[in-house]
């Protein structure tokens, strides 16, 4: 019954009540929101940079991320990345040549990784040829085709069909340089990645730096999902000892360090609400303590325990704050489905962004364990205000309570 | 039978460097099924004495038994219980939950107690019946009169079949009218149960419905007139 | 007027408690706010800083196709009278020339793309303060023969003072470029990025070694601010023509202006949730205080008060809880930010290697600007402007009996 008398209790001024649980509803609202839009903003970068860039899984010769020495390499990696297709979870693997070089056209020339790789195995890893905005992924051209990345692209000023000159220093210490058609130009909304990354064909890399067939610098794997994770790295660096195996968390950690800080500033952001309605919701409380002092009086000379009591003006505060969040977080959940599905256009802002490897267009995305944590929050806030107003209830002697008048 | 049993009862409030002997010596009991009334004027050590006897205030000196029990001794958590399981409350106002309904709130204090479900139900409706607010029972306070609010009060305070019932002027809010009623019901029932009811009022009419007399002066009883 | 400002004065200090919960509350919001909008202030002045002041200068003249394309055949002569007009606004600090362009840096063993900077030594220093940065050896001095690395590049290429840097690149029209240099110092530049990457050396050695005598890529013109700047641009714009282009950093760098829009942008959402939550609070106060003493209002207003005095006195008492929020917020962020100013937070682990990744020093840089408290102000005042409505109609339509009746 006390359920019933807390929660009617909240009714009793209507308007009172309505502002502060309009407060909290708009406050949750945001805070869910802004914790669906921030998490799919992360996940689709993740996601990218895993499923389009890094893959899930790197193996490299022990001493090669040291310099990219391109004599630090897998001796039978072609072999080897057959072997892991084997092991299960595992639902592609490519092996690749990858050089630090220098790319030039006819205008200008910059700094960027060649990566050599088999097409079809490439495929298999990376799904960089669904973003193939112009051309075609190793198809049309059929001597020494590249693709690339359409800032880079920007930056040589070159089109399809043009040519690149690449220039590496091979595995005797010549410098030298090979001519390139590009067959390709990829858009990933990526410009860091697009502006750094050079595709070609193993073969073609491989007579380029006269190296042995059979070599890789790189086995990227593909994972059927990112539970396989540790499993498959621990089996790939059972079966090969010597090498050095990484998952994208460790080639890459801001990647996921993001998607965590990204979840962390918005609960921070949330709790922040929180705090700021924490204050309403005080003054409120103790305005109702001080309101119904004799009624309060009035329970505990009847015989109500002052736990019962205290207990009764706690869940009437969480009610309400709960209230407020219900509402709140219902609409957050109810936006967030709605755009999950068009997304959310940024694109004025989308140079900016994709120079930080941010695509314009976010779709958020909503987790249970988000709104489960939001509405713990939100009725943590609502025991801890009631603290400091039942006590202040609790403090008044029964019959002085009722005797006020006298 | 003594339901109530006082020794030498006082109250000693030290206000500054003044010490206020508000209840200054009393000796009284009271049986199973008194009606009695204290009359006393403002600073006859009235309300104190009857805070004391309700357990809502501790003595300086002295004893109260309630069947049997040392209710001067009890710390402030056990008393909240005593109250709540033998005495019962009728105020002057305030005596309801505004938002609960009449039944609900006679149910309450059943609750309180631990009592099963349908006992609580079946009890307050009879209770109420009792009271003669049959028909009433989901009605809210605002929508009673305040003769009939008093009668819920009455019932409430009987819910927890307590040794006696404390009446803190219940008539002092009411017309001629709803006062006689009430009283009447009091009455009744106190022949009926055999209940103990103790009131503290500046009514006459209620004084003249009282079978027994008490009057308070500077903290001591003066008289003790005993009609039955 | 003095009356009703004491009055409505004392009215707030009689529920203490009350009130200083409802000022707690905005005091709560404006720290907040000032602090992280002095975070924000102060991380984009960084990133314009690093921009202007270490890379491509406050506004650049350059050959009119350059920017598209940047290649060393759009390249302009280098001319005194351009200088001198261009000196001759009053807006102009410095004028200095540059050649940028792109080369393979080489060692022994190991290449890597560079940017080279081909630059006015003193001149460069005094904009820059590049001398300072030198960890290692000297500074170039005026048609020196040798060559500063940045830290990175030399750590990559296991380089150090003394050795010889070989580079390999194109040059004008085609021509072959290749020389040797001998490294006179190492920089640690402010921006890890460039760190990596930078060669510089003396305009001269840089223009034979390019094959470019007398041509420079831009004038870097200089000015006091960004505002100085805005105003010399629309000058230079409309004097400096074809065969030239003047471009201003914004226009050069459009991404870092989107970064730090759609990051304001962010921030302005954020606070303004705080500040409508906090709203909201207030007013559930301001509606409570009004409720409880509607019997005190009909009593006055009975004897003879005007209701328009009564509302005006509300009204203060409102503006006086805002005031004393802001006040209590400033006073207390003011001296918290003027620290955090001249101690920036360092930054370490992931979010280090984040900051450094993206180019950015890891610090936590703070602004003490005075918009940073000015805008928290004057939101504090709308919001007590706009909450003041309240008390201003509950006492215009009060009325006497039944106030005085409850």
């Amino acid at each position: 019954m006390i359920w019933s008398v807390s929660w009617r209790n909240i009714w009793r001024n209507p308007v009172r009540s309505g502002v502060i649980i309009a407060a909290i509803a708009v406050g949750m609202f945001a805070g869910v929101f802004t914790t669906t839009f921030v998490k799919g903003w992360m996940n689709q970068r993740l996601e990218v940079g895993v499923e389009t860039e890094v893959s899930y899984i790197q193996v490299h010769h022990p001493r090669f991320s040291d310099n990219y020495d391109l004599k630090m390499s897998i001796e039978n990696g072609k072999a080897i990345s057959e072997k892991i297709l084997s092991i299960e979870g595992v639902d592609g693997a490519s092996p690749r040549i990858v050089l630090q070089s220098m790319v030039s056209s006819a205008e200008t020339g910059t700094g960027v990784k060649i990566i050599g790789v088999e097409p079809e195995q490439e495929k298999t890893t990376s799904n960089l040829y669904t973003y193939i905005s112009e051309g075609d992924y190793f198809e049309s051209v059929s001597r020494n085709p590249v693709v690339i990345g359409q800032k880079l692209a920007k930056k040589l000023n070159v089109k399809l069909h043009s040519k690149i000159v690449v220039t590496i220093q091979d595995a005797n210490g010549n410098i030298t340089a090979g001519a390139f058609r590009i067959c390709g130009i990829f858009d990933t909304g990526n410009n860091m990645f697009e502006e750094m990354n050079l595709f070609v064909r193993y073969s073609d890399l491989r007579n380029l730096i006269s190296m042995n067939e059979g070599i890789a610098h790189e086995i990227t794997v593909h994972l059927t999902g990112q539970d396989k994770l540790d499993r498959v790295k621990s089996e790939i660096a059972a079966a090969y000892p010597v090498l050095e195996v990484q998952t994208w968390k460790e080639v890459t950690p801001e990647l996921g360090y993001l998607n965590e800080i990204g979840d962390m500033y918005t609960y921070i952001f949330t709790v922040i609400i929180l705090l700021a309605l924490g204050f309403g919701i005080v003054n409120t409380m103790l305005m109702v303590v001080l309101e119904r002092i004799k009624e309060l009086g009035m329970l505990m000379a009847v015989g109500m325990a002052k736990l019962k009591v205290f207990g009764m003006i706690m869940l009437e505060t969480v009610l309400l704050t709960l209230t407020g969040g219900v509402i709140g977080i219902i609409l957050g959940v109810v936006l967030t489905m709605i755009t999950s599905n068009s997304g959310i256009d940024l694109s004025m802002y989308a140079e900016g962004l994709e120079d930080m490897g941010y695509a314009a267009h976010i779709y958020p995305v909503l987790e249970t364990k988000m709104v489960i944590i939001i509405a713990i929050l939100v009725i943590l806030t609502g025991i801890i205000a009631s603290v400091y107003p039942a006590r202040k209830a609790l403090k008044y002697n029964p019959a002085d309570a009722l005797r006020i008048d006298m | 039978m003594n339901v109530i049993e006082i020794k030498n009862l006082v109250k000693i409030y030290n206000d500054s460097e003044v010490k206020v002997h508000a209840v200054n010596g009393i000796d009284l009991n009271f049986q199973e099924g008194e009606f009695a009334a204290v009359v006393g004027p403002s600073g006859s050590g009235k309300t104190t004495f009857l805070n004391m006897v309700g357990g809502l205030d501790q003595p300086s000196e002295g004893q109260i038994m309630v069947g049997g029990t040392h209710v001067d001794q009890l710390k402030s958590s056990e008393l909240i219980n005593f109250r709540l399981r033998n005495i019962g409350f009728v105020f002057q106002a305030y005596n309801l939950i505004p938002v609960l309904t009449a039944k609900e709130n006679v149910e309450f204090i059943m609750q309180l107690q631990g009592t099963p479900k349908k006992e609580r139900e079946q009890r307050a409706l009879e209770l109420l019946k009792k009271v003669g607010l049959e028909g009433r029972e989901d009605s809210r306070p605002s929508k009673l009169s305040g003769g009939q609010q008093q009668r819920v009060a009455v019932a409430r305070a009987l819910a927890s079949k307590p040794k006696f019932v404390l009446a803190d002027e219940p008539t002092a809010n009411l017309d001629s009218k709803s006062t006689e009623n009430l009283l009447d019901i009091m009455e009744e029932l106190n022949k009926q149960e055999k209940i103990t009811f103790i009131f503290s009022t500046h009514d006459q009419r209620v004084v003249n419905k009282a079978r027994r007399v008490i009057t308070l002066e500077d903290g001591k009883v003066i008289s003790d007139v005993n009609r039955n | 007027m003095k009356t009703i400002f004491t009055m409505a004065w004392r009215n707030l200090w009689r529920n203490r408690r009350r009130t200083i919960i409802t000022v707690a509350s905005i005091f709560f919001g404006v720290l907040l706010s000032a602090y992280m909008t002095s975070m924000q202030e102060g991380s984009y002045a960084k990133m314009v800083d690093i921009v202007v002041k270490y890379y491509s200068g406050y506004i650049q003249v350059h050959h009119e196709d350059y920017w598209e394309n940047k290649s060393i055949n759009n390249t302009f002569d280098y001319s005194d009278s351009l200088v001198a007009n261009i000196k001759a606004h009053k807006e102009v600090e410095m004028v200095f020339p540059r050649l940028e362009s792109f080369a393979l840096a080489s060692s022994e063993n190991l290449t890597k793309g560079a940017i080279i900077f081909g630059i006015e030594p003193e001149k460069e220093d005094q904009w820059t303060g590049l001398s300072s940065n030198i960890s290692e050896g000297d500074y170039l001095s005026k048609d020196d023969k040798g060559v500063i690395l940045g830290k990175g590049l030399a750590k990559y290429l296991k380089l150090g003072l003394g050795d010889t840097l070989v580079m390999i690149s194109q040059g004008y029209h085609g021509i072959s470029a290749a020389g040797k240099y001998p490294i006179r110092g190492l920089v640690k530049h402010v921006s890890p990025e460039l760190n990596k990457m930078v060669v510089y050396m003396a305009i001269g050695q840089c223009q034979e070694f390019f094959s470019a005598p007398g041509k420079i890529t831009s004038l870097v013109v200089n000015v006091r601010n960004n505002d100085a700047m805005h105003s010399a641009l629309r000058k230079l714009k409309a004097e400096i023509l074809s065969p030239y282009s003047v471009m201003s950093w914004e226009e050069m760098q459009p991404e870092i202006v989107q970064q730090i829009e759609s990051d304001r942008l962010g921030g302005v959402i954020m606070k303004a949730i705080l500040y409508i939550v906090i709203a909201f609070g207030i007013l559930a106060t301001i509606m409570m205080m009004i409720a409880e003493r509607k019997r005190e209002f009909g009593v006055m207003v009975a004897v003879g008060m005007q209701k328009l005095k009564l509302a005006r006195i509300l009204f203060i008492e409102t503006l006086l809880i805002g005031i004393l929020g802001v006040l209590a917020g400033i006073a207390v962020s003011y001296p918290i930010i003027l620290i955090q100013e001249a101690n920036p937070i360092p930054l370490t682990g992931q979010t280090a290697q984040v900051m450094e990744d993206f180019g950015f020093e890891p610090y936590m840089f703070f602004s003490s600007q005075s918009l940073v408290f000015t805008h928290q102000a004057l939101i504090v005042f709308v919001i007590a402007l706009v909450i003041g409505i309240y008390p201003l109609m509950a006492a215009s339509r009060l009325n006497v009996i039944k106030s005085i009746r409850n």
